[in-house]
């Protein structure tokens, strides 16, 4: 069994990371971490430089639990995610999500609410500390 | 004037082409180099023969309308002859780089295609939708072919770009576009 | 200098001013924005400011000229993904120095460097432009036809790496002037009466600049999102400014030149100024290659002053020598204004006007790059989907509210195609757009220069100057095979291996 983190690089992303690590070193499982994107603008925010990937892993390798980044260019990180959970069978799918107002909901979609509503495992959601 | 395929296209590699491409796949011979010359024979070939059958204009003119076209129609014959010996000598084109551009993976003409669709179909409709329609349409389907499958709100900003435009053109610049089957709505 | 304050009066009124900084947004925005660059932008605008003044029109399409080259100059540091060829040498040192931490002082030595070359540019080209339109004006047709041979000849050898696809795409451009009307004739028009008034340069200008762009782009759309570097406020201390100066200073003494010759471009002396920089940093030498401010302030000095320059030949004999020239000069002839000599006589006003607002704008670029750097960044994030829609969107309207037919769409869609061909082949565009735009006027003053000598073709050398250009034709052609002649001399043709080399010897 593995845990999977949706992870973005930002302060939610940071959030569902560190609650993924502990449950992974809780249960010893091997711990997936997906940072998937899109592509579709030249620079996004949530995918991870090699520099933020290069400090995930010292630092998850620190607490001693055994992970796996995986950075895929996808259609939709959403699908993306839940087709990842359902390959490596996940115990658990850890997600960070963050208030929404509901005209940006009505307008982006919630990427939390279709994973939520479409996993097949139980889903762990996590809010950032700062309220970001 | 466009390209044949040069390189095989992997049928996967026209969804989502892998990051690191295998160069290998490249034949010796830039092939679709050979189609260029041909064009640019043809194209020059014609412009010769339509200058041949210009006629002398005015009686005192001393450079007659066909001079330039003899001229710039054998100029093009010449250059797809060189062309074509270039690409046999192992000439290939490198194409154009660009921030946006990964040039490592092959062409992805699933969405050419999708996009010459586009552009086909504005050219047929403007006409009789009129402008208001058919930019909308124009925008939502070049957005929707470029990977963006939030198609109703991809219709719904072409519309408001559209209607916009048309209002900018119209009020703004005193650009009269015709209003197509909106007219008397807008 | 009575005109020049003339002209600031006129720019300084709030509907100018208005042009003014709405051009040099556009410039920033477009310049930052990756697909997008300043000719692509001004041609999308042709049609929408033939319904405004020509002045304010220009204004605009300056500042947007000068706004493009400031910001390539942000994403080649904070990206390393340098979209114009102008600006990959900035690339080389300035994206080192923002890895190594000092993006902050990279985008301020770049955005100053480029204030101070722009505007003591502008200051040459105020006081050149208006002498060489003097002494171009006496000139007879075949002194004309010459420098335009020299102009079409300049933009295809020099520029690029080969000269074949150089000729070709010149070739091209010039086939697709020939159609329309010659002599109360239809040449090369299929007997379409469509094409009876040639092809309208807008609609072959937007479809080459923008939709060959789209389309090229979208067939090699790279997914795998970049890495930007976080910057904050743009600043420099005091070491920096030291380190900065003379670069700026030598960049632009390079930059100019080579705009104002008919053949110069922007990749030429930023070269010249990197290696020249490299040669005279001292000290810091061991810096080159890790991220010395030398390599970015004397490149960026020398873009921007060339940008500047390539405006001489355009105002003064109306040469276009760079894309973004040409698609300006194309404008101007919209407004049924000629270009050249007969400008300064004719429009002296409009001539001042767009003198002085070049200093207006090279002052708001650099009131809104400095602080804003960060912000322009943004623009990055925008989805490609509809950047790339919105440019195929624009292309379409611009080309129909031409004459409200679909067949000019269908031609927008048939050079579209052209476009992305000739960035399939290697083809340069610009020899393509100035042959379609000087080849008619090509046309024009070789027949005056034969009806006055009454066919005798002797006359197309009867003038000193034609002779002078003849010359430098020959020397353009020829320079290169002499010089490969020559052991261990280089010709101009071999600065892309230059850069190249220079890139492999820096990274490594």
């Amino acid at each position: 069994m593995t845990v999977v983190v949706g992870w973005t690089a930002d302060a939610r992303g940071h959030a569902a990371l560190q609650r993924g690590a502990q449950e992974a070193r809780l249960h010893g499982e091997a711990l997936l971490v997906v940072n998937a994107t899109t592509g579709t603008s030249t620079v996004d925010d949530r995918f991870a430089g090699a520099a933020d990937v290069t400090e995930v892993r010292t630092q998850l390798a620190s607490l001693g639990v055994e992970a796996e980044v995986r950075q895929p260019v996808v259609r939709d990180v959403t699908e993306a995610l839940l087709a990842v959970a359902e390959e490596v069978d996940a115990s658990v799918l850890v997600i960070g999500i963050r208030h929404r107002s509901p005209v940006g909901k009505l307008i982006m979609g919630s990427t939390a609410q279709r994973i939520l509503l479409d996993a097949r495992c139980p889903v762990l959601a996590v809010k950032a500390t700062d309220g970001r | 004037m466009s390209a044949p395929a040069d390189r095989a296209a992997d049928p996967s590699a026209s969804d989502h082409p892998p990051v690191d491409h295998p160069p290998a796949d490249h034949p010796p011979v830039d092939r679709a180099q050979y189609g260029l010359a041909a064009v640019l024979a043809v194209v020059g070939v014609w412009t010769v023969v339509d200058s041949a059958g210009l006629g002398p204009g005015f009686a005192d003119q001393v450079v007659r309308p066909a001079a330039f076209g003899y001229v710039i129609g054998s100029g093009l014959v010449l250059l797809a002859l060189l062309l074509a010996v270039a690409t046999a000598r192992g000439d290939r084109a490198e194409g154009e780089a660009g921030e946006d551009v990964d040039l490592s993976s092959g062409t992805d003409w699933r969405t050419l295609a999708g996009l010459a669709g586009v552009l086909v179909a504005t050219v047929a409709l403007i006409d009789w939708l009129g402008w208001a329609v058919v930019g909308a349409l124009l925008f939502a389907g070049a957005a929707t072919v470029l990977g963006n499958r939030h198609w109703v709100r991809n219709l719904l900003i072409g519309a408001v770009l559209s209607v916009a435009s048309w209002y900018g053109f119209y009020v703004g610049l005193g650009i009269p576009i015709p209003a197509g089957v909106l007219d008397g709505v807008l | 200098m009575d005109a020049l304050l003339t002209g600031f009066e006129l720019a300084l009124t709030p509907q100018n001013l208005l042009y003014a900084v709405v051009g040099v947004l556009l410039g920033t925005a477009v310049g930052v924005l990756p697909g997008i660059g300043p000719a692509m932008t001004v041609a999308l605008l042709l049609p929408v400011t033939y319904n405004v003044s020509p002045s304010a029109a220009l204004i605009m399409f300056a500042g947007i000229y000068y706004g493009g080259m400031y910001g390539g100059s942000t994403t080649s540091i904070l990206l390393n993904t340098p979209g114009e060829s102008s600006s990959v040498i900035t690339a080389l040192e300035g994206n080192k120095m923002a890895k190594a931490g000092r993006a902050a002082q990279a985008l301020a030595t770049a955005a100053i460097g480029s204030f101070v070359a722009g505007t003591i540019s502008t200051v040459l080209l105020v006081a050149l432009a208006p002498t060489v339109a003097e002494w171009v004006v006496v000139l007879g047709a075949p002194s004309y036809f010459a420098l335009m041979v020299l102009a079409l000849i300049a933009v295809t050898s020099v520029l690029g790496s080969s000269k074949l696809r150089g000729f070709i795409s010149l070739a091209v451009g010039l086939t697709i002037g020939l159609v329309g009307t010659a002599t109360g004739q239809a040449r090369l028009t299929f007997g379409n009466p469509l094409l009876a008034d040639g092809i309208d340069i807008v609609v072959v200008a937007v479809a080459i600049f923008a939709v060959g762009e789209a389309l090229w782009v979208a067939a090699h759309l790279r997914r795998r999102p970049l890495e930007v570097i976080p910057v904050g406020r743009p600043w420099m201390d005091r070491t920096d400014w030291g380190r900065s100066w003379k670069p700026w200073l030598r960049g632009t003494a390079y930059g100019f030149p080579f705009g104002a010759l008919p053949a110069g471009g922007a990749e030429m002396p930023t070269f010249l100024s990197y290696i020249t920089e490299r040669r005279l940093a001292g000290k810091h030498r061991a810096e080159f290659g890790k991220g010395a401010i030398e390599g970015v302030a004397g490149p960026e000095a020398a873009n921007n002053a060339s940008a500047a320059g390539t405006l001489v030949p355009l105002l003064a004999i109306g040469l276009p020598t760079t894309a973004t020239a040409a698609v300006i000069l194309a404008a101007m002839q919209g407004y049924g204004l000629q270009p050249g000599p007969q400008l300064f006589e004719a429009e002296p006003e409009l001539v001042w006007t767009l003198l002085a607002s070049l200093f207006i704008a090279n002052t708001l670029l650099l009131v809104i790059n400095l602080p804003m750097a960060p912000l322009w960044a943004k623009l990055l994030r925008i989805p490609r989907p509809y950047l790339y829609a919105g440019i195929l969107f624009f292309a379409v309207l611009g080309a129909y509210s031409v004459n409200f037919q679909w067949f000019d769409v269908a031609l927008l869609g048939l050079f579209g195609a052209l476009g992305f061909a000739m960035r399939r082949f290697g083809l340069p565009v610009l020899p393509l757009i100035v042959g379609v735009i000087l080849g008619p006027r090509l046309e024009e003053q070789l027949g005056q220069a034969l009806q006055l000598s009454r066919g005798d073709v002797s006359a197309l050398w009867g003038e000193p100057v034609a002779v002078i250009v003849y010359l430098v034709i020959a020397a353009l052609l020829l320079g290169p095979l002499v010089l490969r002649l020559i052991p261990g001399r280089q010709g101009p043709e071999r600065l892309e291996d230059d850069i190249d080399a220079l890139e492999e010897e820096v990274r490594s």
